[in-house]
């Protein structure tokens, strides 16, 4: 049975005076995993903001599971707080995420929230730091992590509070190529345990193993295709058309051919 | 790298029903960076093109200040708050009541310090001072909403400022804004993870500030080598092409004009 998780409908959002959602209509169904694309500064981490209940739009309405989130909602801590463990967000930055002396405080720090015994709580870490293979970073001071190694420990403090719906801001960024294959499996493997995953991405090589389905965004900030991922990817009239890819010509050998790129 | 099984709480939707928790302190620190960054970014948006050069702006509105300070007739302060009132009514209405706003406020606050000089019968010191601070606050309001920050330390370069001196006050709204934004983002990040009652709040906001403090050595290390390589030897050149338009050469007379009158009332 398909459960409408997320719906936005005719939202519009500004920074002072500069537009930021254009228009955005979307729903989200439990259990899917659907991608943001779209070039730099077209919306799509501010739409993740709005998903998280950082900010509210200005005009429009946002629903999660049936309820209306309002910012007269967000304001009751009790709301905010429930919200916010239903919607578990990774930053693009890991650095902003972390700020726990230890790895095993940084994962433990929700469930400590959620009022847990601390023998629950150490169950739990352990099993973030096991499914995220970082059992060996359990006492390490997080700032002094790699890349590869911040990012595991952001999703782990974020997957311990046992979220339903996980969103991504550019989760690929920065990472090696090894990296980024895991997370794309580890991704897919909790989407299969039934996390709903929203991915904002440039990555057009790993997102249709990211997600089913994908939401292009213009550069004036609206949606202008919701459709299969594979679809999109073929359409590269429409990519180019939003800046999100380039055509150019080039030699391999003797034969000319063209292929296009994005625009990391 | 291996990958083991998904464990059965993560599959399974937690009971949850939060406590209540008071977290004033996170939403207050999140509104007041979030100010400090929207101000520095409209600075940067600002499509308003000063009218005069700016180096001339600086140069006469710290004269006028001086000039302000110093006077002791009643008569030039109200011509120069009469002067700043007309400015002010030229420029947009959203900077105007902002300015309106600070300078009010703290002419109110003045008036409220010179209140035991007015019981002891000392009506013209409190006037006086009053009508000066107001007029003080309004020309450095007009200067600032109206003048680029960058377009201020470049006019700073004309008046043989050592140019180290502009590079650490570039630098600093640079990092002021950059810093700002990633404070931003992890107080954003705490207030997403305080999803109950939070019992150590202080020891979390000590772990932004240390990571802050982390960072912002590590970002100064790496400009500080990106200077290196790109050959800084500590000279800081500003180029400044802009040239006098007629309007300079106006303001440029009215505010000797402003001089002359300075001199006559002090002479009356």
């Amino acid at each position: 049975m398909v459960i409408r998780m997320i719906e936005i409908k005719d939202v519009y959002f500004s920074y002072s005076d500069s537009l930021a959602l254009n228009n955005i209509n979307l729903s989200i169904n439990k259990g899917e995993a659907i991608a943001l694309m779209g070039a730099n500064g077209c919306g799509k981490s501010t739409l993740l903001k709005l998903i998280n209940g950082i900010i509210s739009p200005d005009k429009g309405h946002f629903r999660f599971n049936d309820e209306e989130i309002t910012y007269k909602k967000l304001q009751d801590s009790k709301f905010s707080k429930l919200l916010h463990q239903k919607i578990g967000f990774v930053f693009q930055n890991s650095d902003t995420q972390l700020f726990c002396s230890t790895v095993f405080d940084e994962i433990a720090f929700g469930p400590r929230q959620m009022g847990m015994s601390e023998s629950e709580v150490e169950e739990r870490v352990k099993d973030c730091l096991d499914l995220l293979n970082i059992l060996e970073l359990k006492n390490r001071t997080p700032y002094h992590l790699s890349g590869g190694e911040k990012r595991k420990v952001a999703i782990a403090s974020v997957l311990s509070m046992n979220p339903e719906v996980l969103v991504l801001d550019e989760p690929m960024n920065g990472l090696d190529p090894k990296t980024q294959r895991w997370l794309v499996d580890f991704l897919n493997k909790l989407n299969k345990a039934g996390k709903t995953l929203i991915t904002s991405t440039h990555n057009l090589e790993l997102v249709h193993e990211l997600s089913s389905r994908s939401v292009l965004f213009d550069e004036n900030h609206a949606i202008v295709a919701d459709m299969k991922t594979e679809e999109l990817l073929e359409n590269i009239e429409l990519l180019k058309k939003v800046n999100l890819v380039d055509q150019y010509y080039h030699y391999h050998g003797n034969k000319e051919h063209r292929h296009f790129h994005d625009h990391n | 790298m291996k990958q083991l099984d998904i464990p059965e709480w993560l599959t399974d939707n937690d009971n949850y029903i939060p406590k209540a928790d008071k977290d004033t302190f996170i939403n207050k620190s999140i509104l007041s960076v979030f100010k400090v960054i929207s101000r520095i970014k409209m600075q940067d948006f600002s499509q308003s093109q000063s009218f005069v050069h700016v180096s001339l702006k600086v140069f006469f509105t710290f004269v006028l200040l001086l000039l302000l300070s110093i006077t002791r007739s009643f008569v030039f302060v109200i011509i120069v708050n009469v002067y700043l009132l007309s400015v002010l009514s030229l420029i947009n209405a959203e900077s105007l009541v902002k300015i309106l706003k600070m300078s009010l406020g703290v002419t109110l606050f003045t008036a409220i310090i010179m209140l035991p000089a007015i019981l002891w019968g000392n009506y013209y010191s409190c006037v006086m001072i009053t009508s000066k601070i107001f007029a003080t606050v309004t020309s450095i309001g007009i200067l600032s909403h109206t003048t680029r920050w960058n377009d201020i330390t470049s006019a700073l370069r004309r008046f043989r400022i050592p140019g180290i001196f502009i590079l650490i006050l570039d630098i600093t709204i640079k990092y002021m804004y950059l810093l700002g934004n990633l404070t931003l983002n992890m107080l954003y990040a705490l207030k997403l993870r305080s999803v109950g009652k939070n019992k150590n709040k202080y020891t979390s906001m000590a772990g932004i500030a240390g990571s802050i403090f982390l960072q912002s050595k590590e970002m100064a290390e790496d400009m500080y080598h990106a200077m290196e390589c790109r050959g800084f030897t500590g000279e800081y050149p500003i180029y400044n092409k802009s040239k006098f338009k007629w309007v300079d050469y106006l303001y440029i007379i009215m505010n000797i004009g402003f001089i002359i009158l300075f001199f006559y009332f002090a002479k009356i």
